[in-house]
């Protein structure tokens, strides 16, 4: 019995899920067109799905032992059936062995998933249908692989059989039903998301994190309605399976600001489908702004009569640890930018205090309203030489803003003392180093972006050098990942890999700082989104510090709160994210933290109280170039001492 | 951060020379020339400030450009001749290594100078003239002179630019001879020098058109000058401003380093450097008021000691650079501490003119609350970690306690700190209670706020003894317990209450005050003030030749003058004798020192200052025990190695349990003497524990 039913229950589901996938699939249609490398996805559907995915899944030990039986038991048993259909293997025994230990393993994961779930809910989980699936899960999984058993046994108990038969019937098509609005639907969509990712580059052990341009000249700027999104973004968002590891990544939820990227995703997948808001089970917004929820396909998002409001946008700090920790592949970052692009240049909706940034990059290409000219001011008593254009030289140093606040120019100063000490041959290009665009960009403003980057581009274009170097994380990113897009492409290189060069080098002599514990916060900029986590370590154990991790490090560091626009649209919370970081700094007992970038630096100073010192990685070189140059004098004290 | 911060880091071109920013140091005469040279003493102090974030470090107040203004009265620096241009040489390569800018002031002192040094040669003016401050009888200039100093001028400007220097100034401001031209007061020429402001302008003129065409455009020159010489027949505001007017308007000047008053006697030479009893920044107004008159920057200094007035001063456009040389003295590494965010941790001058007093009794420049300036060679501004940690405790708050425990704290040794009263300050406290000397209490606040943020266990309210100390296993203990006053030999002296009394207000003397002042220091006049002030009627009586003889040039005549205007009786060339009662008021009996007459008052109280006994009962209790019998060998000290005994780096902490303490006394408690004196002792002992 089992052997004729149970395949054509599969096919059953199938059809099932086909019919309410395909209501999904209308709906993403609707989106905007996107260029998909169909085949070549396909192709690489495998491999994104075992090793890309897999690596995600598998830094929570306990989702991979859960998700691994359970889904791999649910597809190995519904392909095998399928395949039993086809070649007729169905006769077989040992087939039906087979099968049985698909479904074995698939009640394993369901009761391991169970566990998650009772008696307490892990926090980042969501409740409501999500509560109920595994016991579907576990339902059709017992019954068919009672079903199976039978069958591999033979016929003894054919009145059991039926019964299981016709619970495996119940059970699949039920699971089926939830392929559109249910939970299944993250196994589909997440499926068709891995073949038609908008960023494919991302997979195979490639890095994909610059924003696209947005091209200006079209109708509408940015994201307004679910329908602008392109569709491939739509099947992102219904691939979605509240697993909350987002949520629990999110500085600005874990600051208590109105935000979970979760919850947002959430949000976006409900607003496509239109009609009544569907009722959400997971944690809700932090100090949550009410919003009026009105949905649909072609109502604004971004409202207070829409889904989400304002505040949440404008509390992320765009530090991608969700998109780091998303099993899914989902971006997060790219759709609150989207969504902040329409605000910012269609609505001109933007935080009170991000106002006066966004408007003196427009009069001064500059977000303080300085002149450009004295971005250079800081270094009048050191040797820094200004390029002009037609001129060469072997490292232009890239200031950005730190060379405007007090705070920066310490850093500055520091590493351009490093670098006339090492002969490194320097310049800078003065007053043609305009912004490099990345808070505009952040804050949604495109066009001020592109202005600059194309300024800049030419800027650069003008004189010769084999590479940048800068110590702002967040001008490299750009520099490095968004201008090519513009057609500037170089070699830029951060301060933290250019020392620890020079450390390894050996060049000039460095003095142990032995005895001084640090922590190394990584900034987002430079950890996540290029991936550079190694070379800073390696140069603060060059300089003899005994380091510290946090328990949040290298690419799951947690973000200082400093980007993204964050500190100027200021969206208040319960605390603020530096503090939270600060307070894990001080966790490991390490007395300073040592930072790579002028926004960590000035978010993580700006914390009162009793707590670690910050210093950028320059200033502990320069301290060791320093030690290394009075070490004599120490040596010859120490012989003077007269015995006792 | 100080508000208008990013106002005083910008930096200012003046013709091709960018000072990196707004912050500077005019030019003064510390007394550490040696042989007319700049040598290494006064590079290091100097280079000091160049580390320490200053832009621009004008140095050599009063160098002198001619045989006949002598460099040797405050070891000044003569460029008179090509030997000094190596030193100018080795001088500006060490100050531009750290990015700062170096210049010099030239002059010509005219009479405000002596006779009787190095050449014994008369002084010269415009006119034969003395100035009471100096007091010498000047010769009038001949033409043949004047043209002979303005190539004197010319030539040394070309030695300072063949030296590296990135500029000078010349001065015509405290009565040099450049503005002893100018004053109708020292000049009462009839020649085309002297009569119409026209005339008296143009020896002036004579002397930058020189040094014009000696250096070329590019050379930055400047001049000081007074904004205004408050003196009836002196240079009025107008006068100054149409100097300052012509001379930049002509383009003889690069920049004007504007200052307010004269110098010509006691009083107008306190006023021109401002002490404590001043406001900050008295008078902002004069340069202020110029810079709406010309196109070149202009430069000020006087009294501004805090960056944020500084800061105020640039931002609203009243200067270009704001000089802070006094502030300089007192924390060189100013600009440096507020771009690191530690604006806090600046040491403030306080206003005590302690430097400026010295040279003018033939000292060198100290100043009273930091050690190390001046000694840059031997006294680090920057304590160096030692190379283990010790257990340290210091006994008594005051100023030296205070910074012995700073030392030892920046050592990295776990200091404890124990203060018998309530407040940590000691002698400071009780000094700044008097009059216009509250500033003082800046000193003990710098040093309180160092000592609590490097982690001091500090212990108010609690006397230390012997049980108490063994308890924490020192292995430094440090005895700074100061001094207390003592009541003279006088014969009935037990009738009279002593200063501390009166200002720690245990005391509150009424009706007629005789207060007799042994010492001659700041500690009897200004405690005459207080009394005179709160109505009493005051007779301060001296052995000495004047009131307050110890007191220096910048504060003896605010003294002096606070003492006048309240109608305090001044009695010099006294002593006291005896003291017994009438009824209920007292006869002090004095002697006149000179002639031995003698004579008697009726008064209400006697108020005696004999200085201060030291406090060493504990030391004597420790000293048996100590390792070094409490004995600072004096030779390590001077040489600025560690003391005996003192095991830096080979004995791990603690080691004072087995081996014992060592024990040393510093300050008042060694012999009474002043805040520098104790703040010197323990930083020059405590630097190398
Ligand atoms: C020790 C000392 C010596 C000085 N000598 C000179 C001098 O030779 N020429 C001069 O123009 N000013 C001299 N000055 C005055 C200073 O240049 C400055 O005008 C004065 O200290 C007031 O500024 P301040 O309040 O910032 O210290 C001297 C000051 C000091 C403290
Ligand atoms: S980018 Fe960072 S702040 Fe923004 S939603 Fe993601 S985790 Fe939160
Ligand atoms: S967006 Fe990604 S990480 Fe966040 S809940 Fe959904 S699947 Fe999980
Ligand atoms: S001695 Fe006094 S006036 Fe002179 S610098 Fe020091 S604190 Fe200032």
């Amino acid at each position: 019995m089992t052997a004729t039913f149970l395949p054509w229950i599969v096919v059953l589901m199938i059809a099932v899920a086909g019919v309410q996938i395909g209501r999904r699939l209308r709906l993403w249609r609707r989106g905007q067109p996107a260029p998909v490398d169909w085949l070549g996805g396909l192709r690489a559907l495998p491999k994104r799905y075992l090793v890309d995915v897999h690596h995600v899944v598998e830094r929570d030990r306990a989702a991979a032992k859960m998700h691994v039986p359970l889904a791999g038991g649910l597809v190995a048993a519904c392909g095998f059936l399928l395949i039993g259909l086809v070649t007729g293997l169905t006769a077989w025994r040992f087939f039906w062995a087979l099968v049985t230990l698909a479904f074995l393993a698939m009640t394993a994961g369901a009761l391991l998933e169970i566990r998650r779930r009772y008696p307490r809910r892990l926090a980042r989980l969501s409740g409501g249908s999500w509560q109920t699936f595994p016991f579907a899960l576990i339902a059709f999984a017992i019954a068919s692989g009672l079903s199976a058993l039978f069958a591999t046994f033979g016929n003894a108990l054919p009145a059991l059989e039926l019964l299981t038969l016709i619970l495996a019937a119940v059970g699949g098509v039920a699971l089926a039903a939830t392929a559109a609005e249910g939970p299944m639907r993250h196994a589909l969509a997440g499926a068709t998301h891995l073949v038609v990712h908008p960023r494919p580059q991302r997979f195979g052990g490639g890095r994909s994190t610059e924003l696209k341009p947005l091209d200006l000249d079209a109708e509408k700027l940015g994201t307004e309605t679910p329908a602008d999104f392109a569709w491939n973004r739509l099947v992102a968002f219904d691939a979605c399976v509240q697993c909350g590891r987002c949520e629990a990544a999110c500085p600005a939820f874990a600051a208590g600001q109105p935000l979970s990227p979760k919850h947002l995703i959430a949000d976006l997948a409900a607003a496509s489908a239109g009609g009544e808001r569907p009722p959400y089970h997971g944690n809700p917004y932090p100090n949550a702004r009410p919003v009026g929820g009105r949905i649909g396909l072609h109502a604004p998002i971004v409202s207070a009569e829409g889904v989400i409001h304002p505040d949440t946008l404008w509390s992320c700090t765009t530090c991608r640890a969700c998109v780091e920790e998303c099993p899914m592949m989902i971006e997060h970052v790219d759709t609150i930018i989207d969504l902040r692009r329409f605000q910012t240049q269609e609505r001109g909706a933007i935080p009170l205090k991000a106002e006066e940034p966004l408007a003196n990059f427009r009069g001064c290409d500059e977000p303080n309203g300085r002149v450009l000219a004295e971005r250079t001011d800081f270094a009048a008593g050191l040797k820094l030489p200004v390029i002009a254009a037609g001129g060469q030289t072997d490292v232009l140093l890239w200031l950005g803003q730190a060379a405007f606040d007090l705070r920066g120019q310490r850093t500055l100063t520091a590493l351009i003392r490093i670098l006339t000490a090492a002969k490194v041959d320097i310049a800078v290009l003065g007053a043609d180093e305009r912004d490099c665009g990345d808070l505009a960009r952040r804050l949604g403003d495109e066009a001020t972006f592109q202005r600059l980057a194309s300024a800049n581009v030419a800027a650069l274009a003008s004189v010769r050098f084999r590479r940048i170097l800068t110590a702002d994380p967040h001008a490299l990113h750009v520099l490095r990942n968004e201008y090519p897009a513009f057609g500037g492409t170089y070699e830029v290189v951060h301060h933290t890999a250019f020392l620890a060069e020079l450390a390894a080098a050996g060049r000039i002599p460095l003095s142990p700082l032995a005895g001084r514990s640090i922590t190394y916060h990584d900034p987002c900029y430079l950890g996540r989104y290029n991936g550079e986590v190694e070379a800073p370590r390696r140069l603060l154990d060059a300089l003899g510090l005994e380091r510290h991790e946090m328990a949040r490090s290298g690419k799951r560091a947690m973000c200082c709160g400093g980007g993204g626009g964050a500190p100027v649209a200021d969206i208040p919370g319960d605390t603020r994210i530096p503090d939270l970081r600060m307070a894990q700094a001080a966790e490991t007992g390490a007395k300073t933290v040592a930072v790579a970038c002028p926004q960590c630096a000035a978010m993580l100073e700006g914390v009162t109280g009793e707590r670690p010192v910050v210093k950028d990685v320059a200033e502990l070189f320069l301290e060791a170039i320093e030690a290394a140059a009075m070490r004599p004098a120490e040596a010859v004290r120490a012989l003077e001492v007269e015995p006792a | 951060m100080i508000a208008n911060a990013d106002a005083l880091l910008k930096p200012l071109t003046i013709k091709g020379l960018t000072i990196r920013n707004r912050v500077m140091s005019t030019s003064h005469a510390p007394s550490y020339g040696k042989d007319g040279k700049p040598q290494e003493r006064y590079q290091l102090y100097h280079e000091e400030k160049a580390k320490g974030g200053i832009g621009l470090t004008m140095f050599g107040g009063s160098s002198s450009v001619s045989v006949d203004s002598p460099a040797a009265p405050w070891n000044q620096i003569s460029v008179a001749d090509d030997s000094v241009v190596p030193f100018f040489r080795e001088f500006s390569g060490r100050i531009h290594r750290h990015g700062a800018k170096l210049m010099i002031q030239l002059t010509h002192m005219g009479r405000r100078t002596k006779w009787d040094t190095e050449h014994w040669l008369p002084v010269k003016s415009p006119s034969v003239t003395r100035e009471p401050a100096s007091r010498a009888m000047a010769k009038a200039l001949e033409q043949e002179e004047i043209d002979r100093i303005v190539a004197d001028f010319a030539a040394a400007a070309k030695r300072c630019q063949e030296g590296g220097l990135d500029g000078c100034e010349i001065s015509a401001a405290h009565g040099h001879l450049v503005d002893q031209f100018w004053s109708p007061h020292s000049n009462k020429r009839s020649d085309k020098y002297g009569g119409s402001l026209d005339n008296r302008m143009r020896f002036g003129i004579e002397v930058l058109t020189a040094m014009r065409a000696a250096v070329g455009d590019d050379f930055v020159i400047g001049i000081r000058m007074s904004g205004d010489e408050m003196l009836k027949g002196g240079l009025s505001h107008e006068d100054c401003v149409a100097i300052a007017a012509d001379y930049a308007g002509r383009g003889l000047v690069d920049f004007l380093n504007i200052m307010g008053g004269q110098a010509r006697d006691h009083i107008a030479h306190a006023v021109s450097l401002p002490n404590m009893s001043f406001p900050v920044a008295p008078f902002l107004a004069l340069p202020s008021a110029i810079k709406r008159e010309v196109d070149v920057p202009i430069f000020h200094a006087q009294r501004v000691t805090d960056l944020a007035t500084g800061a105020r001063a640039v931002a609203e456009g009243h200067v270009d650079m704001i000089a802070m040389t006094r502030a300089h003295i007192a924390d060189p590494h100013l600009v440096k501490k507020l771009s690191e965010g530690r604006a806090d941790d600046i040491r403030q001058c306080v206003g005590a003119g302690y430097c400026i007093d010295r040279i003018y009794v033939g000292g060198d420049a100290l100043c009273i609350q930091n050690a190390a300036t001046g000694r840059e060679a031997t006294m680090p501004h920057v304590i160096k970690k030692a190379a283990a940690t010790k257990t340290a405790v210091v006994i008594g708050g005051g100023v030296g306690g205070l910074e012995a425990a700073r030392v030892l704290a920046e050592r990295g040794h776990q200091v404890t700190l124990f203060e018998k009263s309530d407040r940590l300050g000691g002698q400071v406290n009780l000094a700044s209670k008097a009059t216009w000397r509250e500033a003082l209490s800046g000193i003990p606040r710098w040093l309180t706020g160092q000592v609590q943020k490097l982690g001091v266990d500090i212990r108010l309210n609690t006397e230390a003894n012997e049980a108490e100390i063994a308890a924490l296993a020192p292995d430094i203990v440090i005895v700074a317990t100061g001094g207390l006053p003592q009541k003279g030999e006088a014969s009935g002296f037990d009738h009279a209450v002593t200063t501390w009394d009166v200002l720690e207000g245990r005391s509150e003397p009424s009706g007629s005050v005789l207060l007799y002042d042994e010492i001659g220091g700041h500690n009897a006049a200004s405690t005459a003030e207080h009394l005179a002030k709160k109505g009493c009627l005051v007779e301060i009586v001296t052995h000495d030749r004047m009131i307050g003889e110890e007191i220096g040039p910048t504060n003896q005549p605010v003294h002096l003058r606070e003492l006048y205007k309240l109608g305090v009786l001044m009695t010099p060339n006294a002593e006291l004798i005896e003291i017994y009662p009438e009824g209920n008021r007292l006869i002090a009996a004095l002697r006149n020192t000179m002639t031995d007459a003698e004579e008697e008052r009726v008064v209400d109280s006697v108020v005696v200052d004999y200085g201060t006994q030291p406090v060493d009962g504990l030391h004597f209790k420790l000293k048996d025990k100590a390792k070094n019998k409490g004995l600072t060998d004096l030779k390590a000290l001077i040489d600025g190695r560690p003391q005996p005994f003192e095991t830096n780096g080979a004995a791990p902490r603690g080691e004072g349990r087995a081996g014992g303490y060592t024990l040393y006394r510093i300050g008042d408690a060694v012999a009474g003497r002043n805040i520098h004196a104790a703040i010197y002792d323990a930083l020059r002992l405590c630097k190398d524990l």
